[in-house]
């Protein structure tokens, strides 16, 4: 234990992980639920039916909760780079660093900037500018996760350019951006924070459906976030499997571990495909398994035998291949699993609409339905997480894939400090995790305020010049002399 | 390659330029952000708390987004120096980052909380706490930073705890209360506004007397600062530096006495300012003080182009919807809407 605790490298990767880990929960459904905020707004603007406008000011207060903590569990990300990997940052910040750079100034401040119009401007500006905020804000969040994805797909798969003298040198950068692991990589987590948001919002929906508080005003979310699924769920699981596939050729490495395949698989042979087994990184084999015959040559390559041989985790010498690879299995069947059974879910529910059971008095009645779809809302987080596991994870023992091993790449500081960051970081987190929970749980129980007025630059067709109302608090004692 | 050297030297100055421009910004606006957030300690109500509270609410964020675009170009644009640096200031960077991080959940969860006290004080304890470690991060500044011949760094885990980089830390704080004074100055009316009057008042001279024994400290310990601000040209603006400051202390305290609401915080910008140039005199052209130069320090030149072509274009862009953004929030704060 006090080896452990001494081990810079360690400490380093178990910091990275935590905050990334920890991080991922917030934007995840900011990023989706901005683009649920834009559509609501726009159906209010559009039909001017007030529901509309309490349902944007309802899901905008979980909006930025979670936003807020988003931001603050990601700066200690942004500084990590230099902080415990000081010698990949020197490595390969020419590219990387740009990329990052890219995402500050593009994205979030973008997002950072007209976060405060949407929150506190409805009646500072006219509505069509507010939603053109939203939209901006909408806009920045899915531009960050475009730019993150860029950095991270270009880890995968280096592209662009040499490492010469331990250096990475760009030769074209638009190769180095649209690295063969990007376009998916990108579309997989933008439909994976839609999806996310949707499940989240569509559950919080059903749970007061559920206990029959205002049904018919949240039987309209929950329509608005089903028209949205009918494309996003399958779609999602479409761009996983080019995403799997796309694995299957530049890393196979990491996919022998997401299958748990120790031997290979010859070509001009049937796969099967592992359903449940029980891996052993020491003895390099499963110790039991459920396989299903010949699936995995159809899933890679849709025939029944294999043009290209599947690769065994023996293949590698046990230094240059992922370990813990029954975390890294577990983790793609659990994230495939939540896709299908997402995709499932809202067929059914998209089935009983068009039989007529979500009409504003039917729907209370869909307990079972209803009950599905509450327990449905964290699933989306649980995949993400689950995702970014098989991404990461089964890139080890590389930084930069093939290039820049992850030992190679810690600064060299005393354990101590790395430990004092860690303790620090996960007790602030946790309290956040359980702050956010009871807060959001709060504002959940509280319901939506349905008694808010329109804003009044709705009727008004310039902007409000009068002295500020912007606050959010009680009226001060000064200001009521 | 011949045409490639002016770029050699064109580049990483152009750069240092736009990474100061955004420290700069960073600091003027975080700065009093921050200010704000540690005089929100002393507030007498719950009332006032709240009405220092909301006049961030709309700007806290894109205020602290300069520091991520500091961040993320110096990676870009000088990764050497991004890495020596945080290396260097480990644990001043968690205590900021440690500080930002709770003044930024407080905000949520204090608008969602019953009991407010505990997220008041962790909204002051966080600014605090932000501006102690960026204090010391300015103090390592001053002192320089121990790296090897290739600029790495080989100090030691206190190197950035010496009783200067207190003082200057205490200074920085000092200047941030007085920055989020003269912005409540700007956005109060009242009871609080007078108070605020007062506080900018001593944060002025507590600011003055921290400045001076750094100004004055600086050329006696360090032999290279003695070099660099005794050398013609350099002396002339180093001579210009304290005389120019003294001059708009003195218009500052002036505005302060006559009751002025607008004028405070132009002075104690262009205190910052000021401040700031006669700083970036003093490191340029380096980047690692006291020894790594920024041509050292550089990303290679294709690079700090390609960065230069996207995010320069953008930084025009940046500023105006940010400065959009105040001009929809323009006014005093007079408390509630939703």
């Amino acid at each position: 234990m006090s080896e452990f605790l001494a081990d810079t490298v360690t400490l380093s990767r178990i910091q990275f992980a935590l905050t990334a880990i920890f991080h991922m929960l917030w934007p995840v459904l900011t990023t989706g639920m901005a683009i649920y905020l834009v559509v609501i707004e726009g159906l209010w603007l559009k039909t001017r039916n007030l529901d509309y406008y309490h349902h944007a000011r309802f899901w905008s207060k979980l909006y930025v909760l979670n936003f807020g903590i988003g931001v603050a569990s990601g700066l200690p990300m942004a500084f990590q780079f230099g902080l415990n990997w000081a010698p990949f940052s020197e490595a390969v910040g020419d590219f990387f660093g740009s990329i990052l750079g890219f995402e500050g100034t593009m994205a979030f401040m973008l997002e950072a900037s007209f976060l405060g119009i949407m929150l506190f401007g409805w009646d500072r500006v006219p509505p069509l500018v507010h939603w053109l905020s939203t939209i901006l804000v909408a806009f920045g969040a899915n531009l960050s996760t475009f730019w993150i994805l860029c950095a991270n797909s270009w880890l995968q798969t280096p592209a662009g350019g040499e490492f010469i003298n331990g250096k990475f040198v760009v030769q074209d950068y638009f190769h180095a951006i649209a690295n063969p692991f990007m376009v998916n990589s990108f579309l997989h987590m933008f439909f994976a924070t839609l999806e996310t948001s949707l499940f989240v919002i569509g559950g919080i929906s059903a749970w007061y459906i559920f206990n029959q508080r205002q049904s018919a005003f949240f039987a309209r979310s929950l329509k608005v976030i089903l028209v949205i699924a009918i494309a996003v769920a399958p779609l999602q699981i479409f761009i996983g499997h080019l995403s799997a596939e796309q694995v299957y050729h530049y890393q196979p490495a990491k996919l022998a571990a997401m299958e748990a395949q120790w031997e290979t698989v010859p070509a001009g042979q049937p796969a099967d495909w592992s359903l449940i087994a029980l891996p052993s990184d020491r003895d390099e084999r499963n110790y039991w398994e459920v396989k299903l015959p010949g699936v995995l040559s159809y899933l890679l390559e849709l025939k029944p035998t294999l043009d290209q041989p599947v690769q065994g985790l023996k293949t590698w010498d046990a230094a240059n291949r992922p370990h813990l690879v029954g975390l890294i299995y577990y983790s793609f069947r659990i994230m495939v699993a939540i896709g299908l059974f997402f995709a499932a879910l809202m067929a059914v529910t998209v089935g009983q609409w068009l039989r007529g059971k979500l009409s504003d008095t039917a729907i209370s009645q869909q307990k079972w339905l209803m009950g599905a779809w509450v327990l449905a809302a964290p699933l989306g987080y649980i995949a993400v997480e689950a995702g970014w596991i098989v991404r990461c994870v089964g890139r080890q023992p590389w930084i930069v894939y093939g290039e820049l091993r992850t030992v190679e790449s810690a600064s060299h500081l005393p354990a101590g400090e790395v430990l004092f960051s860690l303790v620090g970081l996960t007790t602030m987190y946790s309290i956040f995790l359980i702050a956010a929970l009871y807060f959001g749980s709060r504002i959940i129980r509280k319901g939506p305020n349905r008694e808010l007025p329109p804003p009044r630059t709705a009727l008004q067709p310039t902007v409000d010049i009068e002295p500020a109302q912007h606050g959010r608090d009680r009226r001060p004692l000064e200001a009521q002399q | 390659m011949e045409s490639l050297e002016p770029l050699q030297y064109f580049l990483p100055q152009v750069w240092f330029f736009i990474l100061g421009l955004f420290l700069f910004l960073y600091v003027l606006l975080d700065g009093f952000d921050l200010g704000v957030g540690i005089l929100s300690l002393t507030a007498s109500s719950e009332e006032r708390r709240s009405i220092l509270m909301t006049s961030l609410g709309n700007v806290w964020d894109a205020n602290e987004t300069w520091l991520v675009l500091m961040g993320g170009s110096l990676f870009g644009a000088f990764p050497l120096a991004y890495a020596t640096i945080l290396n260097a200031l480990y644990l001043p960077a968690v205590i900021m980052v440690v500080g930002l991080i709770l003044r930024a959940v407080s905000f949520e969860f204090r608008e969602n909380a019953e009991n407010k006290l505990v997220w008041n004080i962790t909204f002051g304890v966080g600014s605090f706490l932000a501006a102690l470690g960026q204090g010391f991060a300015l103090g390592t500044v001053f002192e320089g930073i121990h790296v090897d011949a290739s600029g790495h760094f080989i100090g030691g885990m206190w190197d950035w705890l010496t009783w200067r980089s207190v003082l200057v830390a205490l200074t920085l704080i000092q200047g941030y209360v007085l920055i989020g004074s003269t912005y409540l100055i700007l956005k109060t009316t009242g009871e609080l506004q007078q108070t605020h009057y007062k506080t900018a008042t001593i944060a002025t001279w507590t600011t003055l007397i921290g400045a001076l024994f750094i100004t004055i400290s600086t050329p006696i310990i360090s032999e290279q600062a003695r070099a660099q601000l005794f050398s013609a040209p350099l002396i002339y603006v180093f001579g210009a530096v304290p005389v120019l400051g003294l001059l708009l202390i003195g218009l500052l305290l002036r505005s302060l006495q006559r009751r002025e609401e607008n004028t405070p915080l132009i002075y104690t910008f262009l205190i910052f300012a000021l401040s700031f140039i006669g700083l970036g005199f003093m490191i340029f052209p380096n980047i690692i003080p006291p020894s790594i130069t920024i041509y050292q320090a550089a990303a290679s030149p294709s690079s700090l182009v390609f960065m230069l072509t996207f995010i320069g274009f953008l930084i025009p862009i940046v500023l105006s919807y940010n400065i959009y953004n105040y001009v929809v929030f323009r006014g005093k704060i007079v408390g509630e809407a939703e």
